[in-house]
């Protein structure tokens, strides 16, 4: 906290990569409240302020630490130039110092129950009917066979009747080029690094703790999701709880098996669309790397961790797999929006937003089509259920909405 | 004294409910730690005011009948943009901070090459603006995310390409402002209706009276909105880069040409960029890497080009002998940047600018030379973009020195500046040791030449005690040397006398208790009927600096 010299880089993008005023920031939050409070350099003074009890945990205040989306775009933005600063592990540790202090916002006691009860973080929907998705596909239980991958759908996917195509897709996908699915049926449970998005810490590594014990009864060794958020669980927070597990995004996998010549596209998918990077399947999707270490002097004043520590500035983040994907289907003509890879935009799903602070978030998404729309593209492809279901209906500054797909789908439609 | 529930409903009428707060936490959020960007501000425990109310104003409209509630009730206030510096912040318990960001609009008006900006549109999004009309701005040192505006309007601005373009004085035309008693002062030739395209007459050619050279720092109102000059740009309609975060490269095509220019002592240096400030061949002109340290500049550049990069880098990359070569051929360096608008242009540039070293016994860095390297310079000069580099070390930095004299002069003291700084790094904990030179900053601080604009980075952290008091020290030891030399007031004391260190602002009785003794009495005597007609309840903090005229017998 005391490191922020409050230089404005957390509210926008790098300041090498903007091409326009319109889309040059780089926070919902503060873009949409825009007091100094709903950006990192804020919450790093609010933070400060709470220690030294110059503030308190008010309703606005509980409002502007929940609005944060988690989607590390400060992080990124912020390590352009700093060494010693860590804005998103920050941002979730001010939520779960709320969630401590019990400052919840509306919904997330009642999403936090869901999970407690049914295993999964969409309120309203049981755990039996967490596989209806997968009826009739005939996949392997992996608590009783074997397979060649767990296919991990997610809450979002499984749950939500206009998403379940998605993993049906990917099931489709997979298994034409070979690869043997399984996943583990009624066993699965979801895995709750949306309550560590929105400050449940505790409850986040129990739910994952479980779910590494669970992998580990299965056998599991590779596991394929079509979730960022599921992705982003596994493949950098559970590693740091000690799953060792080969996890990847479905649009790697695809574009490993099309590389591989496993998977061959033929059929003419004539569109032209632009891609969303999710945030936590780009920027915060870098894989966990083990660090023991702290912060010491040099040279009388310079602060560094020692050892050397690993970055995580978004630059290993998954951005090129489904692009390459993309690319690889015949007729397709993908183009760019201005915010993309590290700095792209975030949907507004984050940090459970959706759920708790639903008219920013529309908003977000809407800034969002309103880019899409900007690049003349028919349709935005994704890698992320939560990110689609935002943009579903979501207008632009006009009105116009865009057709919404997940890079999935279009595979399957050029298979 | 909270305010009152009138007043307070009074300002939410203006603003609406949405754009004001009272709320303790979000007020924290506008105050500024005092020793974060100004170490003799410290001790590090202290902050600016936290204020009674923020309010974000969406036009100028609003911002007149806010100022005149406040005039009304004697309640001081201050306007800022992105709340980077100090000086963007309140010095008094009843007051109320205004937050501009909702104003940030940009017409650029590429004919007569201006752009009309209000305080939030940032350096950055002007400059990537104007460049799709062939045409970008003068950003000052202070970098990108810095609004023009206020640069403009409230401070120096000069910087890397102040040699082609002047600095922020020079480019200021046509200007609205908003007076502490309401009124809406047009100046300029925007005052006669006949447009924004000058900063003097036709119309009230009050430029001089309302930002000097030095700007008023907020201290007279709030500048709405103002038209800056844009200068023609040889380049793409934006800058197309590569490369892995954090070290973007520029994709521009080969007008540009980038060179680190090196000497083997100051004189040859100062004979060298003379010659380029009469030459007219520059797009831009600073002194950057040497800001990490004569020692650690490599390292350090090795560390900003490389994404896995991190200070615990720098021990092995300060060992490695290679580095060490490089350092020493690099000591007395400086970064330029040519931007032919012809291949003829280019090419004279380019073998004027070999010339000069020729005459000058100067070179260009190897190491600088790579291809890799010169289109991250490229990128970072053309954009300054990477401003907070400045606190790369420990999160405080203050300049110090601040040699904007004769080039002649500048130069050849550096050495001894250096020394200075190095026996404080060496004897004492209190600065990091970076090799006691850290100097960095344009070439020039006006169109076509003239003074330097150095300052040396001085690095420590603003949350460590000692260390604030040590560099205070550190500072006042620095202008016990500039007095002796005669040359000025040290950087780190410009801002001395305008705020406690508690971070209230002075008031009149002290401002004239120190005015008075200080020279030219009869400047800070002028700027006190200066405020007496524009702001005379002082309802903007303590930045201005005024002396009771009485006092000098006026």
């Amino acid at each position: 906290m005391e490191r922020c010299s409050n230089c404005l880089g957390c509210k926008w993008i790098p300041f090498d990569k903007i091409k326009s005023q319109r889309f040059g920031e780089n926070c919902p939050s503060i873009s949409y409240y825009n007091f100094n409070t709903y950006a990192v350099r804020g919450r790093f003074q609010l933070g400060l302020a709470l220690l030294t009890k110059d503030a308190e945990l008010s309703e606005t205040v509980t409002k502007a630490i929940h609005s944060c989306t988690t989607c590390g775009a400060c992080d990124v933005a912020c390590k352009v130039t700093r060494y010693n600063l860590e804005p998103h592990e920050y941002n979730l540790a001010l939520k779960a110092h709320a969630v401590k202090e019990g400052k919840l916002r509306p919904k997330q006691k009642e999403i936090m129950e869901s999970l407690a009860k049914e295993k999964t973080m969409i309120a309203g929907k049981s755990r039996p009917s967490r596989t209806a998705w997968a009826e009739g596909l005939g996949l392997v239980d992996l608590t009783k066979g074997k397979a060649d991958v767990m296919f991990f759908a997610g809450c979002k996917a499984s749950y939500d009747e206009k998403l379940q195509k998605v993993a049906r897709a990917s099931v489709k996908v997979l298994r034409g080029a070979g690869v043997k699915v399984g996943f583990l049926a009624q066993s699965e449970m979801c895995c709750a690094v949306r309550a560590e998005q929105m400050g449940f810490a505790e409850e986040f590594e129990k739910n994952a703790r479980a779910n590494i014990k669970l992998f580990a009864e299965a056998g599991v060794k590779t596991i394929v999701t079509p979730c960022s958020d599921c992705y982003q669980a596994f493949k950098r927070r559970y590693a740091a709880l000690g799953l060792q597990v080969q996890v990847y995004h479905v649009v790697e996998y695809i574009a490993k098996l099309i590389e591989e010549g496993a998977l061959k596209l033929t059929t003419r998918v004539p569109i032209t669309v632009t891609y969303h990077d999710p945030c936590h399947l780009g920027r915060l999707g870098e894989p966990f790397v083990p660090w023991k270490g702290g912060e010491k002097k040099i040279l009388n004043q310079v602060h560094l961790w020692d050892p050397h520590r690993p970055r995580y500035n978004g630059s290993k983040g998954v951005y090129d797999a489904p692009r390459k994907v993309l690319q690889s289907i015949p007729g397709l003509t993908l183009v760019e929006m201005e915010r993309i890879r590290e700095y792209s935009w975030c949907c507004g799903a984050g940090g459970g937003c959706s759920e708790t602070d639903t008219e920013m978030s529309r908003w977000t998404a809407s800034e969002r089509v309103t880019e899409a729309n900007a690049t003349g593209a028919e349709a935005i492809a994704t890698a992320c259920p939560w990110c689609e279901a935002n943009f579903r209906g979501a207008a632009d500054e006009n009105g116009k909405t865009i057709e919404v797909v997940d890079v999935v789908e279009l595979v399957e439609r050029a298979l | 004294m909270a305010l009152s529930r009138e007043i307070y409903g009074a300002l939410e009428a203006i603003v609406g409910e949405r754009n004001i707060s009272e709320d303790l936490g979000v007020l924290e959020t506008y105050r500024c730690a005092a020793a974060q960007s100004s170490a003799h501000y410290g001790p590090y425990d202290h902050k600016t005011p936290r204020p009674q109310a923020v309010l974000l104003p969406g036009s100028s409209a609003e911002v007149q009948w806010i100022v005149r509630i406040c005039n009304k009730n004697d309640i001081k206030f201050k306007a800022s943009t992105t709340f980077w510096s100090s000086m963007g912040y309140i010095g008094d318990d009843y007051a109320i901070q205004l937050d501009m960001r909702r104003m940030r609009s940009i017409e650029i008006d590429d004919r007569n090459m201006f752009a009309i900006v209000e305080p939030y549109a940032i350096g950055a999004v002007v400059q990537a603006e104007a460049m799709k009309v062939g045409l970008t701005m003068n950003m000052p040192g202070v970098g990108c995310s810095s609004s023009p505006l206020a640069s403009s309007a409230g401070w120096v601005g000069f910087g890397p390409t102040s040699i082609s373009m002047g600095c922020a004085s020079e480019n200021m035309l046509g200007s609205e402002w908003v007076l502490a008693s309401g009124e809406l002062v047009r100046t300029g030739s925007l005052g006669a209706g006949s447009g924004w395209f000058c900063g003097e007459g036709p119309g009230p050619s009050t430029r001089g009276v309302l930002r000097g050279f030095q700007g008023s720092t907020g201290s007279l109102g709030v500048c709405t909105r103002i038209a800056i000059r844009l200068h023609p740009w040889p380049g793409p309609t934006y800058i197309p880069s590569r490369g892995t975060v954090p070290a973007y490269k520029a994709d521009l095509p080969d007008n540009f040409k980038c060179y680190t220019l090196c000497f083997k002592n100051w004189d040859d240096y100062a004979k060298g960029v003379a010659l380029i400030h009469e030459n007219d061949i520059l797009f831009l002109g600073h002194r950057q890497f040497n800001m990490f340290g004569r020692d650690l500049k490599t390292a350090m550049i090795k560390i900003i080009t490389d994404p896995d990069g991190q200070l615990a880098d720098i021990p092995a990359l300060v060992a490695d002998p290679e580095l060490k070569k490089i350092n020493e051929d690099m000591k007395i360096d400086i970064q330029v940047v040519i931007a032919g608008t012809t291949k003829r242009d280019t090419e004279y540039k380019d073998k004027a600018l070999d010339r000069i070293l020729e005459l000058s016994g100067g070179w260009k860095s190897a190491f600088m030379l790579d291809k890799e390297m010169v289109d991250y310079v490229l990128m970072y000069l053309i954009r300054m973009g990477h401003k907070n580099l400045n606190y790369v070390y420990c999160g405080g930095y203050e300049g110090n020195f601040g040699l904007s004299s004769n080039l002649f002069v500048s130069a050849r003291v550096m050495e001894e500046a250096s020394a200075l700084k190095r026996k404080w790094e060496t004897e004492t904990k209190y600065i990091a040791a970076t090799g006691g030179d850290s100097d960095m900053g344009s070439i020039c601080v006006i169109g076509g030449g003239g003074p330097t604009g150095w300052e040396f980075f001085t690095h420590f952290d603003a949350y460590d005690k000692p260390s604030i008091k040590g560099t205070a020290d550190f500072f006042n030891d620095t202008q016990r040397w500039m007095n002796e030399k005669g040359l000025g007031v040290d950087m780190g004391h410009w801002n001395q006398d305008v705020r406690h260190e508690d971070g209230h602002g002075y008031t009149q009785e002290e401002h004239d208790a120190m005015f008075a003794k200080l020279p030219q009495p009869l400047v800070t005597a002028y700027q006190y009927k200066v405020r007496d007609i524009l702001n005379p309840k002082h309802l903007c903090g303590s930045y201005y600096r005024t002396l009771t005229p009485s006092k000098v017998g006026l």
